[in-house]
């Protein structure tokens, strides 16, 4: 076996591994504020565990079409999208920073970031 | 020329095939890659030039055949960065290792996808997937391999006349 | 080559088994009311299993709840209550003896802008109850004749104490640091490495910094603003700090705002041109007494407060009315301003 194919196999096998224990090994993000970006520009940031009564707020992208946003308490989610494939609508809620929604044909992306600047506690 | 055109074909029908699956992740357009065996293949077998053929070929009727413009950014980023790369390794490697260069051809190609859709969505936050679609690319891309890899093994042994299963009579 | 695939395969098999059993450190996190107000609490236990930490959790609130009865001036079984009662007669303080001397001792420290008989005054304009008045000015001066920590007695052995006749105390300044002192020692001695205690966001201890080093960060509330909206984030490592300002409590009253520190002196609610005080110091104690001592006495003398006790080794943020802030010298690198945040940091030496 050439150490080229060795090589390639090293890499391979670092790669899945690698990619594996990322995803398992990843500590739960604290983060609770979720970022709605529309085309690349940030148009609101919601802290989600200050939300007490969940509402819906609608956003119209340079795709033509609206998708609905629904926020709650701790979690968000694309309720309602004119876009063709409805994936973005099909995830339904995050609550964490994992995985983001996005809904390709609008440019519209919502993550949940570490709580604006990562905050473990505050004074009041 | 007609074999350009058979393994075009047959990127084609992988490709149109593999749009009826659900989505990998829940972003419009990105695909498993399927399709992208034949490159590989052609790679090796044909060289770099004539699998960038292939692979312009059927990106661009893939797209007009699936209606979706995004389809073609993604396929075009993906499949050529894949290119790219079975073409600097066809150097060290053969078609009898197909197996191997196919699972890391799958990964640059959702790699290849991963920075198109950040690119179209102008954010990073697109990357999150990545570590799904590393994973994927080397299962599937080790799937098709193998099954590409054993294709061929057998399509040479009925070429050589060493196919068992030929009647005499 | 068979053998090295399947050698490949099953080291990298083995590395994802690894990785799934060791999820790396996950926190206890719990609320607990207690004292009035809400706490939250967030563990780490280095190697700790899952029930480990829920004992240390629960210890600790066994700890608070005790604490919070014995200390309360407003339950039956508050030895504050009792001293209250007692109208001048020895008390016992078996629970709350120490920190009854702590308090007094803060008190002469701060030349009485620290005062647990200002109490009296707390209940005379209805921040204990809720009954909010503005009392009058004969009222105010009986109030005034009545705050004085000097004539708190406590007797030799520290098991007994009396008031002077007609005053009332309660340790609404200090009982949450002291609390706050108490779960530390504990959880430390429990084997708790890494733990913040939010006692109720205007007292806050920690244990160690984060699993990973970083420091825990502490979003400080800007008092102007609405609840949650922070002008900075301080930085705290195995650390307290403790918060006083107008914005926590207070009633309006035609078109005047009071809030619920009292100033001993005046007997009224504090008007020093603070808006909020946050001490941060290794004692929990020293930090709530402290801010609110600060608060009282003001910029001015705050900061020469801060300069004459340096041996305290405490670090303060002040910010005025006005909205300006002031940043003691020892907290220039652990403190930094929000982001969008226009104002200056004004750094004192």
């Amino acid at each position: 076996m050439s150490r080229g194919v060795k090589a390639i196999m090293a890499a391979l096998v670092l790669i899945l591994a690698g990619s594996a224990a990322f995803l398992l090994l990843r500590p739960k993000s604290e983060g609770h504020v979720a970022r709605i970006s529309l085309d690349g520009q940030v148009v609101e940031e919601i802290d989600l565990s200050r939300v007490e009564t969940p509402y819906t707020l609608t956003i119209d992208g340079p795709g033509g079409f609206s998708n609905t946003i629904t926020v709650e308490k701790g979690r968000i989610c694309v309720s309602k999208a004119g876009c063709p494939d409805q994936i973005c609508v099909h995830q339904g809620y995050i609550s964490d920073g994992t995985t983001p929604i996005v809904c390709l044909p609008n440019k519209l992306i919502i993550e949940i970031i570490g709580g604006g600047s990562g905050l473990d506690a505050a004074t009041g | 020329m007609v074999q350009l055109a058979l393994l075009t074909a047959i990127a084609l029908t992988i490709f149109m095939a593999e749009a009826q699956l659900p989505p990998l992740v829940p972003i419009q357009g990105v695909k498993l890659g399927l399709a992208n065996i034949v490159t590989v293949y052609a790679v090796f077998v044909l060289g770099p030039g004539d699998a960038l053929l292939i692979l312009c070929a059927r990106v661009f009727l893939g797209a007009v055949f699936s209606g979706q413009m995004m389809t073609l950014l993604y396929s075009a980023g993906g499949g050529l960065l894949a290119w790219a790369v079975m073409a600097g390794l066809s150097r060290i490697l053969t078609v009898k290792q197909l197996w191997l260069a196919s699972p890391l051809a799958a990964v640059f190609h959702n790699l290849g996808q991963l920075l198109v859709a950040a690119g179209v969505m102008k954010s990073w936050a697109v990357m999150a997937f990545l570590p799904w679609l590393l994973i994927s690319g080397v299962v599937t891309g080790l799937f098709t391999g193998l099954c590409a890899q054993f294709l061929i093994a057998r399509l040479e042994r009925i070429s050589r006349g060493k196919d068992p299963g030929t009647k005499e009579d | 080559m068979k053998q090295r695939l399947t050698a490949l395969i099953l080291l990298c098999t083995l590395l994802t088994g690894c990785a799934a059993t060791d999820k790396g450190e996950q926190p206890l996190t719990a609320t607990v009311l207690a004292m009035d107000t809400v706490m939250n609490f967030t563990f780490y236990g280095d190697g700790m299993g899952e029930e480990q930490l829920r004992q240390a959790l629960s210890g600790a609130e066994d700890t608070l709840r005790q604490l919070d009865a014995a200390l309360t001036a407003q339950g039956a079984e508050g030895e504050a209550a009792a001293l209250n009662a007692a109208d001048g007669g020895w008390t016992a303080v078996p629970q709350s003896g120490a920190l009854l001397q702590q308090t007094l001792e803060l008190a002469e420290l701060t030349g009485g802008a620290l005062d647990p008989t200002a109490y009296a005054a707390v209940k005379a304009w209805g921040f204990a109850d809720g009954n909010y008045t503005v009392p009058n000015r004969e009222e105010l001066d009986a109030l005034k004749a009545a705050i004085d920590y000097t004539r708190v007695e406590v007797s030799q052995d520290g098991a007994q104490a009396r008031l002077a006749p007609g005053q009332q105390l309660d340790f609404g300044a200090t009982a949450k640091g002291y609390a706050g002192d108490l779960l530390r020692r504990q959880l430390e001695q429990g084997g708790i490495t890494s733990a913040l205690l939010d006692l109720g966001q205007s007292s806050i201890a920690a244990v160690g910094s984060k699993p990973d080093g970083s420091p825990w960060r502490i979003g400080i509330q800007d008092p102007a603003a609405d609840s949650g909206v922070y002008l900075g984030v301080l930085e705290l490592s195995g650390r307290s700090m403790g918060t006083s300002g107008s914005y926590q409590r207070y009633f309006d009253r035609d078109s005047v705002r009071y809030c619920h520190i009292i100033d001993p002196a005046t007997a009224s609610p504090a008007r020093s041109g603070l808006a909020g005080v946050t001490v941060v110091a290794d004692s929990c104690l020293l930090c709530d007494g402290l801010s609110t001592a600060l608060f009282v006495m003001g910029l001015e003398e705050g900061v020469r407060f801060w300069r004459e006790n340096s041996a305290l080794e405490f670090d303060v943020i002040f910010v005025t009315d006005a909205g300006e802030i002031f940043v003691t010298s020892g907290l220039k690198d652990s403190f930094t301003l929000a982001d969008g945040e226009t104002r200056e940091v004004q750094v004192l030496e």
